[in-house]
């Protein structure tokens, strides 16, 4: 056999090995998803009820979407600031803690435990003590302003102003997942490196920056890339605190979604009562479509600035 | 700058156990003493305000069903009885059981599923792989709202509906998430590793079984963690699959137990969230040590 | 980058085909329909029913579901409680798995019910087991009807009137309810009180959308606002009455100040908790639905306090006396595996005196028929009196069904909320707008 044959028979048994490898995702995905993802495309292009047959409407969804629905660019608007304000805020804090908690000391699991709490507490208890905490009347948080002399309040869940850094800061409380990630990887890095840069008279910051971060920086790059993902499919918490705001347990039909003032309409939040609430799944289907395309426009984009600053094992980048 | 990296950094730790550290001089002991201090008041700090809402919930699951209704933040009296009552109007221990075959499962799914991925995916090289990564990561970009009605539809055929299958199954052929993860930890170790085994002549599953997973350790326990949790609180597809057969309602369908048509009983959704949490929360404390104190143990870590 | 290589395009087409080919053929069959026969052999039979009600609710409805049992002997009724959310049944209905009958508080979705006929049209079983259907006030045809087609009956119903504390009105002077809208402004002005930095202590009423059950919605009934036109278009800004609601409303704002008002909302407690504003005499006068009575009774027996309708414009008395109805539906879901027998069970919880009134007197809603309503089994509060008055009223009605679900209350709402916090200046352009909007919706739907 020539080299050339060698190689080429290699090439293939690799292939053959990641195929199997890949086989328990590849049938899953072709029976669980890709019929799913297909179905809702055509969808997409229809005007479904949920009850009847789906009616061919060609474009006339994305048109709608586009050019006579003044909602659909206030949840954009909404879901584009949650996702700029929130990921890296998320990602500055989760970080901040990780590193605090690098070091073993006793009370360390306690301080973790508490720490990734908010993500183990069910959605609707999370969101309910939260609108409870920010109560602008009764809450603590505004009390605490109050006696530091604040004078007018943010009115928060209350405001259109301030309501959705009321949901930053639930998201911040559940940052506890992404800190999770960043521990895991700041334990990664070899001890030596820093003792090397010890040695060589480093100072913190600059370990810091040329050590710590590009050692975790795979995982940066997956809180970031997930964090934009799941910005845009922003749901659970919406959903819940508008509820809870309103008074009226989940699902009561007198509650105004998104208020107030539409401040709290996040794309995935109208999506939902477009597709199940109004019966309009076909559109629902366009806007999810739409949604796909401009997230995997913005991981591939994300994607390509990684080959500048994400490090994969000693060993250069990928 | 690049990042230095010798071959040798694995094999320190033996050596270093033989050697005694010199005392500190006590200036630079002051100064340790004075960064830790500051460090625990910064995270004493962020745990007391990370603890407020919980301090919420907990106090609201012991007030009476009118009192949890008002701004008043203290119980009066206690109604330690509230979490005797959850038990009594709702069969949680029946849910408990449900949620837990459902979480564990499909955490076995997830774990078994996703890790041979992630490696076809990070450390096998293979024309395509990095397109395959972009189908994997797209299927999380579709929002569930959409894909759940084919999704239903397709359980409808298989007769699934009302059964725990559409929550356990789909899970034994990968999570997109947690490959992602795997993938990225994967990718931190070191190809010398890898390649080494493979001259040795160890086929792709014994290098995967005996060097990546052993070093990966802790990202396993993450997303097994976390998919675990997932399933805990997933409210949507319980929902949706189980809803119609109340004899395997997970808990957090559960907890819709204690609401009217414009009556919630919040004392006890508080009360039932808070034994919710329970599980969990000491399977928590229990996996952090497969991470975290797991790394030092192994010694790989200097 | 090519993420699919050419060989799976066929694949995805088939597959879309194949699709396509199992969603068609999915319409009921159209033809007679059957309807029991109270004589005769009947064959054992069990029919399921999916209730939204749960716990302590559920449980009072039980002696409903055994008079039932008792009436028809061979049936055997098999119910499902909580479901809440329309998305089980909906599902249910599409998967071809439905239950045999429904029961729903989405009123709202009644035109999109009855459009796709996902729940049945229930005329052929009226005309075939002769049923009077003159047993139901006007209003429940309103809200139960669209496009020709009956879907649904009434289970129980609600009722909006005005709640008013005897002894703040008998303080500020006031000897009896206000009938007029200017009688109720005039009257929330001299109840009022407001703390020494100006916010609000007591409020004489609230008006501001959002609060409690004052929507546009509600005041749509107020004020005889029509959502559509015969050609059904938006109604809202060419029906005059909506300008004018919507004037009186923020001038009534401006008494107590947009941002007082507001802050004063923020600061209740739960609406349904024992420290419900009008419970605790935070406010003096309030909107609310029958329900609110047997709350009352429970958590706040001594507050004095009666009810009457809600107070109309001044220039059209005369419709004094009317208020908001509309309540829970219950209908036949396409797909039912034993219509007849759903049909029956369907005439019994909604016209069945003894079923409407032990119901009734269980979860607290007005009953759904005259001779239900002048029972004299009812055990209510004396205040209680007002929500039947109501009900009985022949002008009292919900809003016109729509295809687009609660779409149109919806954008009303959102523009409310706008216009009530002061960021509208031009009415009429922004109640256009808002028509417009709601006409593309029911054109998209269409």
């Amino acid at each position: 056999m020539t080299p050339k044959q060698r190689a080429r028979r290699r090439a293939a048994r690799r292939y053959r090995t990641a195929l199997l490898f890949m086989s328990p995702w590849l049938i899953g995905f072709a029976v669980f998803i890709l019929y799913p993802m297909l179905a809702s495309l055509y969808y997409s292009f229809t005007n479904y009820d949920l009850l009847s047959t789906p009616r061919f409407v060609g474009l006339e969804n994305y048109r709608f979407m586009f050019t006579k629905d003044p909602r659909y660019w206030q949840a954009m608007r909404n879901t584009l600031w949650i996702i700029a304000v929130g990921v890296p805020l998320q990602a500055l804090v989760a970080l901040g803690t990780a590193v605090l908690l690098t070091r073993p000391r006793r009370g360390s699991p306690v301080y973790r435990t508490i720490l990734f709490l908010p993500k183990m507490a069910p959605a609707v208890a999370a969101a309910l003590a939260f609108v409870f905490v920010f109560n602008p009347v009764t809450g603590p948080v505004n009390q605490l302003l109050d006696t530091a002399g604040v004078d007018k309040p943010p009115l928060w869940f209350f405001s259109p102003v301030w309501s959705k850094w009321g949901l930053v800061f639930l998201g911040l409380w559940g940052m506890g997942q992404t800190m999770i990630i960043y521990l895991a990887g700041l334990l990664d890095v070899p001890r030596h490196l820093y003792e090397a840069a010890d040695v060589e008279g480093a100072g913190p910051w600059q370990k810091f920056r040329f050590i710590t971060l590009p050692m975790i920086s795979p995982a940066l790059f997956f809180s970031v890339v997930t964090g934009v993902i799941y910005g845009f499919q922003y749901f659970t918490e919406a959903y819940v605190a508008s509820f809870a705001i309103a008074g009226q347990p989940t699902g009561s039909a007198a509650a105004e979604v998104g208020s107030p003032q539409g401040s709290l309409l996040f794309y995935s939040l109208y999506l939902y009562v477009k597709g199940f609430t109004d019966f309009r799944m076909g559109y629902a289907s366009a806007m999810a479509w739409v949604l796909f395309l401009i997230t995997m426009a913005c991981t591939l984009l994300l994607i390509r600035t990684s080959r500048r600053w994400v490090h994969y094992a000693a060993g250069g980048f990928r | 700058m690049t990042v230095l990296a010798p071959k040798v950094d694995r094999a320190l730790p033996a050596a270093r156990a033989g050697i005694r550290r010199r005392p500190e001089p006590a200036g630079v002991r002051r100064r340790r003493i004075l960064m830790e201090a500051g460090n625990h008041a910064l995270l004493v700090a962020v745990s007391a305000i990370f603890l407020l809402p919980f301090v919420f919930i907990v106090l609201t699951s012991l007030m009476s069903d009118q009192q949890a209704l008002t701004p008043a933040l203290w119980p009066r009296p206690f109604h330690f009885s509230n979490y005797a009552e959850v038990f009594r109007q709702s069969p949680l221990l029946r849910y408990t059981w449900n949620t837990f075959v459902i979480a564990s499962l499909s955490t076995l799914g997830v774990v078994v599923s996703c890790v041979p991925v992630a490696y076809a995916l990070s450390l096998l090289r293979w024309r395509g792989r990095q397109a395959m990564f972009l189908v994997v990561l797209s299927t999380i970009m579709l929002p569930i709202q959409v894909t759940v009605v084919p999704l239903y539809i397709i359980f409808t055929r298989l007769h699934w509906i009302g059964t725990m299958k559409p929550l356990i199954v789909p899970l034994f052929f990968g999570d997109a998430f947690s490959i992602f993860l795997l993938r990225q930890f994967f990718l931190t170790i070191p190809q010398e590793l890898v390649d080494a085994a493979r001259v040795d002549g160890a086929s792709e599953a014994r290098v995967m079984t005996s060097v990546v997973v052993p070093l990966a350790k802790p990202a396993i326990a993450a997303i097994a963690l976390f998919q675990f949790l997932y399933a805990w609180n997933d409210f949507f597809s319980p929902l949706l699959y189980l809803g119609e057969n109340k004899d395997l309602w997970t808990l957090s369908l559960g907890l819709a137990d204690f609401r009217g048509q414009f009556h919630t009983q919040w004392n006890l959704t508080m009360a039932a969230s808070v034994l919710f949490m329970l599980p969990v929360i000491l399977l928590f404390f229990a996996a952090q040590r497969v991470f975290v104190e797991g790394v030092t143990l192994t010694g790989v870590k200097g | 980058m090519k993420l699919i290589n050419g060989k799976a395009w066929p694949v995805a087409t088939a597959v879309i085909l194949a699709m396509t080919a199992c969603t068609a053929g999915d319409d009921d069959d159209a033809g007679g329909v059957e309807v029991l026969d109270p004589e005769g052999d009947h064959q054992p039979v069990t029919v399921s029913l999916w209730v939204p009600f749960t716990g302590r609710e559920f449980d009072g409805l039980q002696p409903v579901f055994d008079g039932f049992e008792a009436q028809y002997p061979w049936i055997t009724l098999d119910v499902t409680e909580g479901v809440e959310d329309d998305d089980q049944v909906v599902a249910a209905i599409r998967a071809g798995n439905p239950p045999d009958a429904v029961m729903s508080f989405s009123l709202d979705s009644v035109g999109q019910f009855c459009d796709s006929a996902a729940w049945q049209n229930l005329e052929p079983y009226i005309e075939a087991s002769d049923m009077d259907t003159s047993v139901f006030p006007e209003a429940v045809t309103r809200y139960t009807t669209f496009g020709g087609s009956t879907c649904a009956f009434p289970f129980l119903t609600d009722a909006m009137g005005l709640y008013y504390n005897i002894d703040m009105l008998d303080a500020a002077g006031i000897s009896e309810a206000p009938t007029t809208l200017d009688d109720l402004r005039a009257a929330a002005e001299s109840l009022t009180v407001r703390a020494p930095d100006g916010s609000i202590e007591v409020a004489g009423f609230v008006p501001w959308f959002g609060y409690s059950q004052f929507t546009p919605m509600e005041m749509s009934v107020i004020w005889d606002a029509d959502w559509y036109d015969e050609d059904g278009k938006s109604a809202v800004a060419s029906d005059p009455d909506w300008a004018e609601m919507f004037e009186w409303q923020r001038d009534f704002v401006d008494f107590y100040g947009a941002d007082n008002l507001n802050r004063f909302v923020a600061g209740q407690s739960d609406e349904f908790s024992a420290a419900n504003d009008f419970q605790t005499g935070r406010v003096a006068m309030n909107l609310d639905g029958e329900w609110r009575t047997s709350f009352i009774a429970d958590e706040a027996p001594d507050l004095p306090y009666d009810t009457a309708p809600f107070p109309v414009p001044a220039d059209n008395d005369d419709r004094y006396g009317i208020g908001r109805v509309g309540g829970t539906i219950i209908g036949l879901p396409r797909g039912s595996a034993h219509p007849a027998e759903a049909f029956a069970l369907l005439q019994y919880l909604a016209t069945d005196t003894d079923a409407v009134v032990t119901a009734s007197n269980s979860i607290g809603n007005v009953p759904s028929t005259h001779e239900a309503l002048e029972s004299p089994d009812l055990d209510q509060p004396p205040q209680f009196q007002t929500f039947l008055d109501i009900f009985a009223n022949p002008d009292s009605h919900y809003k016109d069904t729509s295809v687009v679900g609660a779409s149109d209350q919806e954008l009303l709402a959102a523009f409310a909320e706008r216009w009530q916090a002061g960021e509208i200046d031009d009415l009429q352009a922004g109640l256009e707008d808002v028509a417009r909007q709601i006409d593309d919706e029911v054109a998209q739907a269409g």
